[in-house]
Order: C-alpha cells, then structure tokens, then sequence
C-alpha cells in the first residue's frame, strides 16, 4: 500500500499493519474502481496529484463534459469534490441522492473513502513522509 | 451543516452514531476499531498530545461531537479544561501549553488547514520536539481525527446539543472467547 500516510507509517511498523487493513477494508467495500475515482476528484480539487501515485483518468479531470458517467455516479463525483471544503455546506438533498445511489452500507463506505482521501492529500501536501525519516 | 442523520443505525436499539453507523460495514468497523484502538493504546506519543491535537481539529472542523469528548487517559495525563480553551488561533501565546505541545499543534494546522504553515522555522521545531516514530503517530492521528470528523459531519451524525463528556479512551479490542 502506498500514500503519504502509508509511507510515514514505516517509523511505526505496529501502526502501519493496521491502517493498511483499514484503508483496504474502506476501499474494497465501495470498490477499488469507484475508489480511485473519488481519490482522483479529489486530488483535483486540492491541485495535488492522487497521493498513491495513480495515474489520472483523463475523462475525470472535467467528468461534468464528458458522456460516460452514470447520472448516480454525477452525484457521488458532484458530493465527493464538497469535501474537502465545503463539507459542512453540503445538503440533505445532496446526500439523500448518493444514498439512493449507493445504499446505506455504501454510502457509509463512500463517506470513509472520501474523507480519508481529503486526509492523504493534506498528508502529501505537508510532505508527511520526510518528517518521519529521521 | 445537519444534524439529521443521513444513514440509520445498523445496530437495533441503537441511534444513528459512529459505530453504530459503521456497523452497516463489519469489516470497516472491525479494521476503524483496531486501527484506532492500538493509536491510542500506544504510549510512543502521549495521550495529552494527541488529545491537544484532537481539540485543534475539531475546533477548525466544526465537529461539535468532537469537540465535545475528551478521553480519559488523556485527562489522566493533566489535560485539563483551561488548557484546552487556550487551544484557539491565539494558542502560540499560550503559557499552559508546550513547546512540544505548541509545535504539535503547529503542525495540526499545517495537515488540516494550511500546509504552509510547516515553515522554516514550523518543520525545525517540531523534529526538535519529536521524534520521527513519534511524528509518524502524530501524523496518523491528525489525519485519522480529520477524517473522522469529515465523515461524521457528512453523515449527519453531529448531535444538535451535547455536553462536556468524558469517554473511555479507546482500546485495541479484547478478542472474545
């Protein structure tokens, strides 16, 4: 597993197991393919690269023209780039659509996957790893 | 921001909270419980610290549940009421925080808000004050607390009121027999 949060992790090896799990426990429940589309908006929306690494999706980086998102994954893409700073404005309708969208359970898992991703590019922006080399 | 949950409980007799919210994902939950727990079991960076970082993001966050709680070992180490509300804007002038406790700060500020903030001077003194497991600690904690309250307040898990409450810290849990 790779990320700021990761990397900085390899000073406390006891840590560093159990965030993995946690990390992959969030992403295999809302689907590593849907995942990597949120950590990409929102690197987006931070200007930073996807702190992972991953190369970005080009359809991604103005997925409002493009045609081949679903009308279900617009609001799940339109509600992911409101967290990382407008996460206290979003509004009930906003999140009653992504639940119809995603379920309960998936919605909950959506809402790890973001803010976690929101976190590891902070993370990244501050250079985390380079802090804990020593 | 709302107050009106977003997800119901997944556990009977339970309202919608935290846990009982992420009981909708066993496994997230499983992982969340044991991620969490050994972050605070661990004694490498103390409980005061991480609770001194903890009140600064929930204050910038607006998680009012956050700001709200305060775990017991961290009140076991001293961490008392009028030291926590010197963690405002104005907290480099405090005289009941740290140094240490400052530049943990400092850097709080610099992962949630401004990465700016780690300067020339910010990055020296934090690496003076801690050592890199204990920044690696540091670092996970402040972006665990950030998230958390990102989700929370999403969810609209945030209560309308709540007082001052002291919690059992969090543990890595016991497997049962």
């Amino acid at each position: 597993m790779s990320g700021p949060i990761a990397e900085a992790l390899a000073a406390r090896p006891d840590l560093a197991e159990r965030y993995a799990d946690f990390r992959s426990a969030t992403h295999t429940a809302f689907g590593e393919k849907r995942t990597t589309m949120v950590r990409q908006v929102i690197a987006q929306v931070h200007g930073c690269p996807i702190p992972d690494g991953t190369p970005p999706d080009p359809d991604l980086a103005d997925w409002r023209s493009s045609s081949r998102f679903t009308c279900g994954e617009r609001a799940w893409l339109a509600y992911a780039e409101r967290i990382p700073f407008e996460h206290t404005a979003i509004a009930d309708d906003e999140a009653e659509a992504v639940v119809a969208e995603l379920g309960e359970a998936g919605y909950v898992a959506f809402s790890l996957v973001a803010a976690l991703a929101d976190a590891e590019c902070r993370a990244a922006m501050v250079d985390l790893p380079s802090l804990t080399k020593g | 921001m709302s107050t009106k949950p977003r997800v119901s409980s997944a556990l009977p007799g339970e309202p919608p909270h935290l846990l009982s919210v992420l009981a909708h994902q066993p496994e997230i939950a499983r992982t969340f419980g044991e991620l969490y727990g050994a972050f605070w079991d661990s004694d490498e960076l103390g409980a005061r610290t991480k609770e001194i970082a903890r009140m600064r993001n929930a204050r910038v966050t607006e998680c009012g549940f956050c700001r709200n709680v305060r775990f017991d070992k961290a009140v076991g180490e001293g961490l008392a009421e009028d030291t926590v509300d010197d963690i405002t804007d104005d907290y480099p002038t405090s005289g009941r925080l740290s140094d240490a406790e400052k530049a943990a700060l400092r850097f709080t500020d610099a992962l949630i808000h401004d990465p700016a903030l780690l300067d020339r001077r910010a990055r020296p003194a934090l690496e003076k004050a801690f050592t890199p497991p204990q920044i690696a600690e540091l670092g996970l904690g402040v972006s665990l607390f950030f998230a958390l309250a990102k989700a929370l307040i999403t969810m609209g898990l945030e209560p309308e009121t709540m007082t001052r409450t002291v919690l059992p810290t969090p543990r890595v849990p016991v497997p049962a027999e």
